[in-house]
């Protein structure tokens, strides 16, 4: 028997002025690099590259389940609340995270959900990273559909939201990670997965900060599928035109999810991007 | 196009775990390919009739229409982006879907594998 190299632990962070109970995971040793999932899902879509030799000499990979997600508990009191993530929210919770584990400007990577923010975060907060890889990431995009059809008495909105978000899978997905990504939307709690949605689908308001971007400090990845009609490469490439020095590679066989639906099709792009990112100051170190 | 459809129905009377997805779900559903009518008649799981059109009398509860070139581009095993999915042929412009949708989203994940039966590799998935 052999462990995984993954570990995961409990940190609890003030956001919001309440606490919040976070789950964390991390492997490897070197550069930091903070993953963020997608809207409705958690850690485990950052699984393989954790595992990963290649991807974690050199950098330790951080992830963590936003509250409401995964093994992060939602907040005392949310049985009454209704879960609208909001930009303010998401930015805080990440800083959160950051100072609690005192990580020293790492790189952020972020895919979807967690790829708009991070493009905001490097918009608003620049100087607290190394650099971003915004994967499956643009501007906006509002909805063709009704965000409430994901929160129902009589329904199951998980079931829903999987059914849905299938259709951004690459056909070239191995089947078994295709249901392993679907899985984590199916286990997702009542009415997170319309919370997040609320965030990706009514805010716009990075539209006007993509211009702020300064990428000779801090430089921008963006990667995205060819498979992926919620972020299809003509929205990355509108987003990236619009940040000066902003990079971007199309992956031909590609999804929504390519670390968790695709994770050997995704390792050399990811992989690329890491090594467009700068390594720590010595003076950091 | 409806020899396709009668083979969905033979490969859906095959697959157990498709009609355990679709136990609620009894419903009728027009496809429409090249302006070809098709109705497809649900009963609990079952594609219970493959009816040819046209019917101004057959109520139905959603609709995908669509052409033959891009169902046979969604039914290959590897279809191109945007065929790969029923609402990446309507993301370009390829299809178009209408009626119930809160219908169809509630049975989407039956409904999509319904339409995906006649995929090349799916003989294998009775």
């Amino acid at each position: 028997m052999s462990f995984e190299p993954i570990t995961g632990r409990y940190l609890t962070v003030t956001v919001g002025g309440a606490p919040r109970r976070i789950y964390v995971e991390e492997a490897g040793r070197g550069r930091p690099v903070l993953c963020l999932h997608t809207a409705g899902a958690d850690t485990r879509q950052w699984r393989h590259l954790m595992n990963d030799a290649a991807v974690t000499d050199g950098n330790r990979l951080i992830a963590f389940d936003m509250p409401w997600h995964g093994k992060s508990l939602p907040p005392e009191g949310w049985e009454t609340q209704d879960y609208l993530l909001t930009t303010e929210a998401y930015i805080e919770t990440v800083l959160a995270v950051i100072d609690a584990m005192g990580l020293d400007r790492p790189v952020l990577a972020g895919c979807s959900m967690g790829g708009r923010i991070a493009l905001q975060l490097a918009a608003l907060h620049g100087h607290r990273f190394a650099g971003f890889i915004a994967i499956e990431a643009s501007d906006f995009q509002p909805a063709w559909y009704d965000i409430d059809w994901f929160h129902r008495p009589d329904a199951h909105g998980g079931e829903m939201g999987a059914a849905l978000v299938s259709a951004n899978i690459s056909p070239h997905a191995p089947p078994v990670e295709r249901w392993n990504t679907l899985w984590m939307f199916m286990q997702s709690g009542p009415g997170v997965f319309r919370g997040d949605l609320s965030f990706y689908t009514r805010d716009d308001s990075l539209i006007g900060r993509l211009g702020r971007i300064d990428t000779a400090r801090t430089p921008v990845h963006l990667l995205v599928g060819a498979y992926d009609l919620t972020c299809t490469p003509e929205d990355a490439r509108r987003t990236a035109a619009a940040i000066p020095g902003a990079t971007l590679a199309v992956m031909e066989e590609l999804g929504h999810f390519p670390m968790s639906e695709h994770p050997e099709g995704f390792r050399p792009f990811f992989l690329d991007a890491l090594a467009r990112m700068p390594m720590p100051r010595a003076d950091a170190a | 196009m409806l020899d396709t459809f009668h083979m969905v129905q033979a490969r859906l009377d095959a697959t157990p775990h498709l009609q355990r997805l679709g136990r609620l779900f009894s419903e009728t559903v027009l496809v429409e390919v090249d302006g070809e009518e098709i109705y497809l008649g649900f009963d609990r799981g079952r594609l219970a009739t493959v009816t040819p059109g046209p019917s101004r009398k057959t109520p139905w509860r959603f609709a995908l229409r669509t052409d033959g070139a891009a169902l046979a581009e969604f039914w290959r095993a590897r279809p191109q982006p945007g065929f790969h999915d029923i609402f990446g042929l309507v993301k370009i412009g390829r299809g178009r879907i209408d009626g119930d949708i809160l219908c169809l989203v509630r049975n989407l994940r039956f409904f999509k594998e319904v339409m995906a039966l006649p995929r090349a590799g799916q003989e294998g998935a009775a």
